[in-house]
């Protein structure tokens, strides 16, 4: 009977057991979900003050919303007033339904901020720099993804902060020349947000958008692993000895496929276990001494990012509910109209100038994001060496809080600037 | 690098563990159970046996709940509101109280909150009374619930709310509309009222808004009109009531209730008095109609008045087009009909109109109706505070005919007009003439101005 749950075990795991070197690796090469780890890693890579496990947290945040994204659907009819009462339905009378809903809400702010700040760890630590350039595009398309995936689902609950910071936030994009309107218009589905804006904004939230995030974040991880992995301080390394390489797991007589100074990030070179020929990795010794294996060490350190992650959402959502104001009503507006708090910083500028703030700003910004990796041509990763560098990106990341806190706290009636401590009397018309 | 990893990982499942049995934990226990257990064990103590009892407390809690299509309403009150058609629960305390006097308005067929306001959809207590935030329409006190009865029942009288057809009278006759927009028509110095009653306004304020605007509303320019308090509720009722809800056929086939007050009201607007008599008194070009519920049916009655001639081929009745609670009135009011109330009519009647009367009639009926009264006085006599305006108030018409021609006139009625400033540097003034010419047909502004002018004529003969 043993034999026989060890063998129904081993037809599922079919590796070697884990207290082997063997059965480490195998557990990584063997396994589709884990083979996008190395099978072993620095122990730099996994130094929490370097990464803060960011790019993780936002993954796992993006689960947490995939699953309570998905049950949330099981209660929700794209369609006005019917998608509200949905809303009330949830609150009052599905079982866990405002716990489920809170996570997601939750989970999708978290979300927002995180990609935000992996962004920056990703700048600061100079994670963009060659060979890296293109995933951080790609990432700056996960940014804007992420934004438009909970601009979206903004819309779906129908209530009045929903068409509200909707119907302004598409306003601003209205500003862009020539193209705006027409742009609003296709995404609306009309000239104002109604019923055919929720249901295109339901298809984006829930097919369209989540397709597109799932398939950039694949290459995104494809990216980093062949890129060199994750990302370690490679200006803290000694530097290193002696430039010959040595080959690891397999037998000595096979020489080293390449020769030559070894790159400090590349860890790989392992393709050719499937087909069953020998482990080899060409890396200098010093290196060898600093690698572990993933298994157990990332996988429990990315297991525990995964519970911190998950019980932050959950012991949130246990005590603070989504937030859910009156049904949607275009005959009332309510003063100050906001968009979604990540858009406030734009709508202040907004406020200022329509065609700077609103078009000008935010294209430049993007174009600018997107293009750091290519016109920052300092090959070093050293903070010291890249203090101009380091001093433009924290002003435009302080600008940008700036502009959000001043648009969600200084903002009152009118747009009028008033401190969050004055309480200001609703006028009664 | 030997840690403590699987340790803290082990933890943290087990704190997401207790998470999860909390979030379940707080979905298994909502207060609405508590309150079907409470009203259970008040059940049980009214069975005999133990086994009875035993099985009145075994009944699983569940959400009750009326679903009320006609009223795009989902009503849930009754999940703690248990004994509300329950005439045995006549003394049971609150929440299992049976409500009495409902007449033909049973719970199963209206709900709750169509009367008593308040959030149908929800099973928490706060929440379910509307007292929370982002909840339009809160529960009503017992002073103002009756106003409720005007969101179904828009016309005519309603029984035991006689504030609902006073409110409706004042607003058509104290020019409200000359600021206020209702169902499409009227000013927009003033906000809108079409929804009045589906906003959050608490009914005290509105009452208190009647007797003095500024007092509660700093800076609006509504002029005190010095109502009466009990002008006030009246008004305070009829803004509750209106909603612009959408109504199944069911619910607004009630609009008009047919009460024989409102048939009389329908026999005098439609003239009947003219052909017919009650009793002997009136004309005799129709039958008289003293008793003629006791000599045809209520079916041929109703038949007669939708299409008098098919009943009787060659009436000479013309088709009046009422609707069905409409002539349920009129036949109420024929069944009690007496020769005095003829009397009353034909004396309340007065001579018979003039083309030019009858032009001036109509122009001081619009003066009222869309809400010039409001401004310019229901005496035409101005006076309203307007400040920074040329004499600092709305001006009065009886003047008028003394510096503007009828040309004049009606282009400032067609066209509107800003108010000459006294201090050219001061602010705005808050009252202005808006332009009328979407609203008032060519006809009605002439018939205004005819009006305007016949005032004229009796101020400059009395000087």
């Amino acid at each position: 009977m043993m034999n026989l749950i060890r063998e129904f075990w081993q037809s599922i795991v079919r590796r070697d057991p884990l207290s082997t070197d063997k059965g480490k690796s195998e557990l990584v090469f063997f396994n589709v979900w884990l083979h996008v780890h190395p099978a072993k890693v620095k122990k730099q890579n996994l130094r929490f003050k370097h990464t803060f496990y960011l790019g993780f947290i936002t993954f796992f945040l993006f689960v947490i919303l995939l699953t309570t994204g998905i049950a949330l659907m099981c209660y929700y009819r794209p369609y006005p007033p019917q998608a509200y009462q949905d809303m009330k339905d949830l609150q009052f009378v599905v079982f866990m339904g405002p716990f489920l809903r809170a996570m997601h809400r939750w989970a999708a702010h978290g979300m927002v901020i995180c990609v935000f700040l992996h962004m920056c760890r990703v700048f600061y630590t100079g994670s963009y720099k060659k060979p890296r350039q293109f995933n951080w595009v790609i990432g700056v398309f996960l940014l804007l993804l992420t934004l438009s995936l909970s601009f979206t689902g903004y819309l779906l609950p129908w209530d009045q902060l929903a068409y509200w910071a909707i119907t302004v936030g598409t306003n601003i994009g209205s500003y862009a020349p020539i193209v705006g309107g027409q742009l609003r218009e296709l995404l609306l589905g009309g000239h104002s947000v109604g019923e055919a804006a929720l249901l295109r904004f339901y298809v984006l939230h829930v097919a369209v958008l989540p397709t597109l995030i799932i398939l950039l974040t694949i290459v995104h991880f494809w990216r980093v692993r062949k890129d060199g992995g994750l990302s370690r301080p490679v200006w803290k390394l000694k530097p290193s000895k002696t430039e010959t390489l040595v080959t690891i797991g397999s037998p000595l007589e096979i020489a080293p496929l390449k020769t030559g100074p070894a790159s400090k990030d590349k860890t790989y070179g392992l393709m050719e276990v499937v087909t069953g020929k020998p482990i080899f990795e060409t890396v200098t010794p010093e290196e060898e001494e600093d690698a572990v294996f993933s298994y157990p060490y990332a996988f429990f350190r990315e297991a525990i990012a995964l519970m911190v992650t998950v019980t932050g959402i959950m012991a949130i959502s246990l005590f603070f509910h989504a937030p859910l104001e009156e049904l949607a009503n275009p005959a009332k507006t309510p003063n100050p109209a906001k968009a979604p708090w990540y858009f406030l910083g734009l709508q202040e500028l907004v406020s200022h100038s329509a065609l700077l703030g609103g078009v000008v700003a935010p294209a430049l910004m993007v174009i600018v994001l997107l293009a750091i990796p290519y016109y920052d041509r300092n090959s070093s990763r050293r903070p010291s060496d890249r203090k101009w560098a380091l001093w433009l990106f924290s002003i435009f990341v302080v600008a940008n809080l700036i502009l959000i806190v001043v648009g969600t706290f200084f903002r009152g009636p009118g747009w009028a600037l008033i401190p969050p401590w004055v309480h200001v009397v609703a006028g009664a018309e | 690098m030997r840690s403590r990893l699987p340790q803290i990982f082990f933890a943290l499942s087990t704190l997401a563990l207790a998470l999860i049995v909390a979030a379940v934990w707080q979905a298994s226990t909502p207060s609405w159970k508590t309150c079907q257990r409470n009203f259970l064990q008040l059940e049980a103590q009214g069975e005999p046996s133990a086994v009875t009892k035993a099985a009145v407390l075994a009944t699983p809690p569940e959400i009750h709940q009326v679903m009320l299509t006609g009223l795009q309403r989902v009503d849930r009150c009754t999940t703690c509101h248990l004994g509300v058609d329950d005439p045995t629960m006549k003394n049971a305390p609150e929440p299992f109280r049976y409500h009495a006097g409902l007449g033909p308005h049973i719970p199963s067929r209206f709900g709750c909150t169509i009367c008593h306001g308040g959030q149908g959809l929800a099973t928490e207590k706060d929440a379910a009374h509307g007292k929370v935030d982002f909840w339009q329409t809160p529960l009503l006190t017992r002073d103002y619930i009756r106003a409720s009865c005007g969101r179904c029942h828009k016309e005519g009288d309603v029984p035991g709310v006689p504030e609902l057809t006073e409110g409706r009278h004042l607003f058509e006759t104290q020019g409200c509309r000359g600021c206020h927009k209702l169902n499409g028509v009227g000013g927009s110095i003033g906000p809108d009222l079409t929804e009045e009653g589906a906003n959050r306004r608490s009914p005290e304020w509105l009452e208190h808004h009647f007797l003095a605007p500024n007092a509660v509303s700093a800076g609006s320019p509504m002029p005190n009109f010095h109502f009466t308090t009990e002008q006030a509720r009246a008004l305070t009722y009829y803004m509750l009531s209106l909603t612009n809800e959408e109504m199944g056929t069911y619910y607004s086939s009630v609009r008009l209730i047919p009460s024989p007050e409102y048939g009389r009201q329908l026999f005098v607007e439609k003239n009947c008095i003219v052909c017919h008599a009650i009793g002997g008194i009136g004309a005799k070009s129709g039958p008289d109609l003293l008793g003629v519920t006791k000599q045809h049916s209520p079916e041929w009655l109703d038949e007669q008045l939708v299409n008098p001639d098919l009943v009787y081929p060659g009436s000479s009745m013309p088709e009046y087009d009422l609707e069905t609670n409409a002539r349920k009135a009129l036949v109420a009011f024929m069944a009690s009909a007496t020769a005095q109330d003829a009397q009353e009519i034909l004396s309340g009647r007065g001579h018979a109109l003039t083309p030019e009367d009858a032009a001036i009639e109509a122009g001081k009926r619009d003066f009222a109706r869309f809400g010039c009264a409001g401004c310019h006085g229901t005496e035409l006599q101005g006076g309203l505070p307007n400040p920074n305006a040329q004499g600092g108030e709305v001006p009065s018409l009886l003047h008028v005919s003394d510096d503007y021609t009828k040309d004049e006139i009606i282009a400032v009625i067609r066209n509107g007009r800003a108010p000459p400033l006294d201090k050219a540097s001061g602010p705005t003034p808050p009252l202005y003439m808006p332009s009328w010419k979407s609203l008032l047909s060519e006809e009605d502004i002439h018939q205004i101005v005819d009006f305007l002018w016949s005032k004229q004529q009796k101020s400059k003969e009395s000087w």
